[in-house]
């Protein structure tokens, strides 16, 4: 039974790319302004004081894998996080409050193969985002005359997809414990934000650093992956196993709750 | 008629409570093989809960039923039968970007759609538009096509005539007629006294979530009656007008409203005589005929 996944990829279809558009847009912008960063890039490295810089992840902004590490941190960690915690958050209460789910679950499919397929469907944005994200920024950087490593940037957004599966998890729990889908969608998002929010501020201070270990984005660092070429697949297996457990809590969220 | 001795559904004490109200209240009934089975109420009696009840959507407080054989508290087997159950909800959540095609392909995947294209012939929606278009009517008659369309052996629906136009709800109940007399089982909740009357065998009737009466309904069927409002040339007294088959008489200056439980034909006769310069006659609220019947105990 795989009807419901095939609805629901097409359903992501316009949306991703959409989203990716925008993101072409963006990118545009940011490799403009490259070069002129690239000048100044000691002068804003020095102005910043060294726990300012680790808050913003700067890094190398000399360089077009430390200027890229710094822009991915927000547009990719926070905004395509939000967005992915957004989806997860709408798949089950969604369905409820438009009472598409008595009409869902009233073919001979079991809750939990709902769930699956659902969340299964993230394919169609993870697949369209990443690719169309590594060519822009691959073809971009080569306009200007830069080269971006293509295995660091395929590593960043390959490592990147447990990191997004985790937001879409948080966004699923949600999403089977509330009943209006508003409520779930600002609560996953909130708690996405925030946890970038205190990882970011907790790794000012060695003593307080441990605080960001409670959160997702401490295991995909984009820095390390693009400026030293550090790949984290521990860090990765981590995200995959608390992913795994948070589709194991809305499965069984769900099974039981009245719809 | 050749009922078969196991029944399609059978409630056994089926209860739901929200927040200590019972919505259903120790449902003990059945309903047999190859009926038309009327589940009458009024709004809020609690018919829905019943039938969501039935597809596993929410889970009974205590008691239990069973439908096609398998018991509504094991989801397995819930989930094997449901593929010979249709079901027709109160409110269609169809996704609203796609067209009547792609939804019915859709369940079609699930399902199948052996009987699409001979209901599509009695029910036609547009199916090239997509649903954010569609009239009431127009989602109810798409809802009818997927309820039915897999050919299932018991269906279920909840208001099936609900937005439909009169012509097509006559149509929906010569089909439901059809599909009895090709051994299907029909299980429908409705409030409107007339169409259960017209076409059930049987009928349950639930009021504030308890079953107040079963089966032996033709006393309260026939004595229904008709809501009539009649408005004539010149004002007339009360005592030249009524007749013993009007109950609940109101007169207005030259209006008057009143419930005839007679034979209609009787009372066109009989309206002849007047100047009758219009007419309205139409169902009466279900649940003025429950007052009447069971009291003021809801």
């Amino acid at each position: 039974m795989t009807s419901i996944l095939i609805e629901e990829s097409r359903r992501y279809l316009r949306s991703s790319l959409a989203i990716t558009g925008i993101f072409v847009i963006l990118v545009a912008y940011l490799l403009a302004v490259f070069p002129a960063i690239k000048e100044e890039a000691e002068l804003i490295e020095e102005a910043f004081p060294e726990y300012l810089q680790g808050l913003l992840g700067i890094e190398a902004m000399h360089t077009i894998e430390g200027f890229m590490a710094y822009s991915y941190d927000f547009f990719w960690i926070v905004l395509v996080g939000i967005y992915f915690a957004y989806l997860g958050a709408g798949m089950i209460s969604k369905d409820i409050r438009k009472r598409k789910m008595d009409l869902t679950l009233a073919n001979p499919v079991s809750r939990e193969s709902v769930v699956l397929q659902k969340i299964a469907a993230l394919w169609v944005p993870l697949t369209i985002l990443n690719i169309g994200l590594i060519l822009i920024l691959y073809i971009g950087a080569l306009l200007i005359g830069e080269t971006l490593n293509p295995t660091s940037l395929i590593m960043v957004h390959l490592l990147s997809i447990p990191y997004l599966l985790v937001c879409a998890g948080i966004g699923l729990v949600f999403s089977t414990i509330f009943d209006r889908p508003r409520k779930s969608q600002i609560s996953s998002i909130g708690i996405v934000f925030l946890s970038w929010f205190v990882d970011s501020i907790s790794r000012l201070e060695p003593d307080y650093r441990w605080v960001g270990n409670f959160t997702p984005s401490r295991y995909y660092d984009e820095t390390e992956i693009l400026v030293h070429k550090e790949y984290a697949f521990l860090d990765a297996g981590i995200l995959i196993g608390v992913f795994i457990i948070l589709l194991v809590v809305s499965i069984t969220f769900f099974r039981y709750r009245d719809v | 008629m050749n009922f078969n001795p196991t029944p399609a559904i059978s409630f056994e004490g089926l209860t739901k409570e929200y927040d200590g109200v019972a919505a259903n209240d120790d449902l003990s009934f059945e309903v047999k093989k190859g009926e038309i089975f009327g589940y009458l109420g009024p709004n809020g009696a609690g018919k829905t809960t019943t039938i969501r009840q039935l597809l596993g959507l929410i889970k009974p407080t205590s008691g239990t039923a069973k439908v096609l054989g398998a018991n509504i508290r094991d989801r397995r087997d819930l989930i094997k039968i449901k593929s010979e159950i249709g079901y027709l909800p109160d409110t269609l959540g169809f996704e609203e970007r796609l067209t009547g095609n792609q939804i019915l392909n859709y369940f079609a995947r699930m399902r199948g759609d052996e009987r699409r294209d001979e209901l599509l012939e009695l029910f036609p929606p547009p199916l090239d538009k997509r649903i954010e278009t569609y009239s009431s009517g127009n989602l109810r008659m798409l809802g009818i096509i997927q309820a039915f369309m897999h050919n299932p052996n018991l269906v279920i629906m909840d208001e099936p005539t609900a937005g439909l136009d009169p012509l097509k709800q006559d149509r929906l109940h010569h089909f439901l007629e059809g599909e009895r007399e090709s051994g299907k089982t029909i299980f429908f909740s409705s409030h409107i006294l007339s169409e259960v009357q017209r076409i059930c065998d049987r009928v349950g009737i639930i009021r504030s979530g308890k079953l107040v009466d079963l089966d032996n309904v033709e006393d309260l069927l026939a004595r229904g009656g008709k809501k009539v409002r009649i408005y004539i040339k010149r004002h007339i007294d009360k005592e030249e007008f009524i007749t013993k088959d009007m109950i609940d008489f109101k007169c207005v200056d030259k209006t008057i409203h009143f419930t005839y439980t007679g034979r209609p034909d009787k009372l066109l006769k009989y309206l002849s005589k007047f100047e009758v310069e219009d007419v309205e006659i139409g169902d009466p609220q279900l649940d003025e005929i429950f007052k009447h019947y069971y009291g003021n105990s809801s």
